[in-house]
């Protein structure tokens, strides 16, 4: 039989895996959510005025949104944990 | 696979190495399915035959064990109940923790039906992951996506569950650009992600297979082409017990995630 110590650390290991998982997938989903975003808003706008640089520069631009919201808001959180121990 | 491999070959009129002939290469071609039946426009083709069998066989499996439940646990009832604690103990209890066992026989279904469907590609007779054609996917990512937003309007509120998915302390100007990103993560990519990732997995591993089954076939002669053959015949080995870890992992991830999206419902996440 397990002891209850091995069980907390087994249960620990389980969740930071899941969180892990999750945290990995929403990341991933952000940068390309800001590319997807504000390339759709440079298209309509590149659309509407004729410039067509307008949809790669509304890519690059949610990218560079989206890579800095990720670092203020995971970043910041795993350096806050990390201050924590 | 076995019998879509050497359908292909022989539908290239026994073609081998040194015939003279071509490699028939596996494609799209290998994911259509004449119709078995048909009723006015709608046809009942080999895939959805799959996904019947699969929805059978979990609705079955679990009566089976679960119908007449002994206090000591034997037969079908004990594998029911392995089954049901390893998606509890290592999907459900990471993520939602013991307040999420209410969701436990909707995520063991989940997962098992994906196992089920993906494993059919190995299966012979069956030998074709139904999840390998998207449209079988989209229905299972509504479902949970359906899921997450009702959970998450209903514990938060429709204004509360929009309002917590941006961290607090945001100045007013960040937020106003972080909306259509969030929109976008929100409503496009993390359902988009969430199929295709399940979709390509499957798709790319039944072409793998595909491919080297028929280059078996192809490359085999009585000739140098033989040792090739058996190379390949090697990779066919190779991938198959690789495909038998992704099914498993596809399965997982897709409840995993799921069970996440969930508890990210019933709490605001900051």
């Amino acid at each position: 039989m397990a002891k209850p110590g091995n069980g907390a650390v087994k249960d620990t290991e389980q969740d930071s895996r899941a969180m892990g998982l999750n945290v990995g997938w929403t990341v991933f989903s952000y940068l390309i959510g800001g590319m997807v975003a504000y390339g759709a808003i440079g298209w309509l706008i590149g659309k509407a005025v004729h410039v067509s640089i307008l949809f790669p520069i509304g890519m690059l631009v949610g990218l560079a949104i989206s890579l800095g919201f990720v670092i203020y808001r995971y970043g910041r959180q795993e350096s806050m944990e990390r201050n924590d121990r | 696979m076995i019998g879509e491999a050497s359908t292909v070959a022989s539908g290239a009129g026994g073609c081998h190495i040194f015939n003279g002939c071509g490699f028939p290469a596996p494609g799209l071609q290998n994911f259509d399915y004449k119709p078995l039946f048909s009723v006015g426009s709608f046809h009942f083709t080999k895939p959805m035959l799959i996904a019947v069998l699969c929805v059978l066989a979990v609705l079955v499996f679990f009566w089976a064990a679960f119908s007449r439940p002994k206090l000591v646990p034997r037969g079908v009832q004990n594998v029911g109940e392995m089954a049901i604690l390893a998606v509890r103990d290592q999907i459900l209890r990471p993520a939602l923790g013991r307040r999420g066992d209410g969701y436990l026989p909707f995520l063991v279904s989940l997962f098992f039906f994906i196992f089920l469907m993906n494993l059919m590609e190995l299966i012979p007779l069956f030998q074709f992951p139904s999840m390998s054609r998207i449209g079988f996917v989209w229905p299972l990512v509504f479902m949970v996506y359906f899921l997450y937003l009702f959970l998450g309007f209903k514990h938060q509120g429709a204004w509360g569950y929009f309002r917590n998915m941006i961290p607090p302390g945001v100045p007013a100007p960040v937020l106003l650009i972080l909306i259509p990103v969030e929109v976008a993560r929100f409503f496009i990519v993390q359902p988009f992600t969430l199929g295709v990732r399940l979709f390509a997995n499957m798709f790319a591993g039944h072409l793998l297979l595909t491919i080297f089954m028929v280059a078996t076939w192809y490359l085999m002669s009585f000739s140098a082409g033989l040792l090739y053959a058996a190379g390949s015949a090697f990779m066919v080995l190779f991938v198959f017990l690789l495909e038998l870890l992704v099914d498993l992992l596809q399965a997982f991830i897709f409840t995993t995630l799921t069970a996440t999206y969930i508890a990210s419902s019933l709490e605001a996440a900051h």
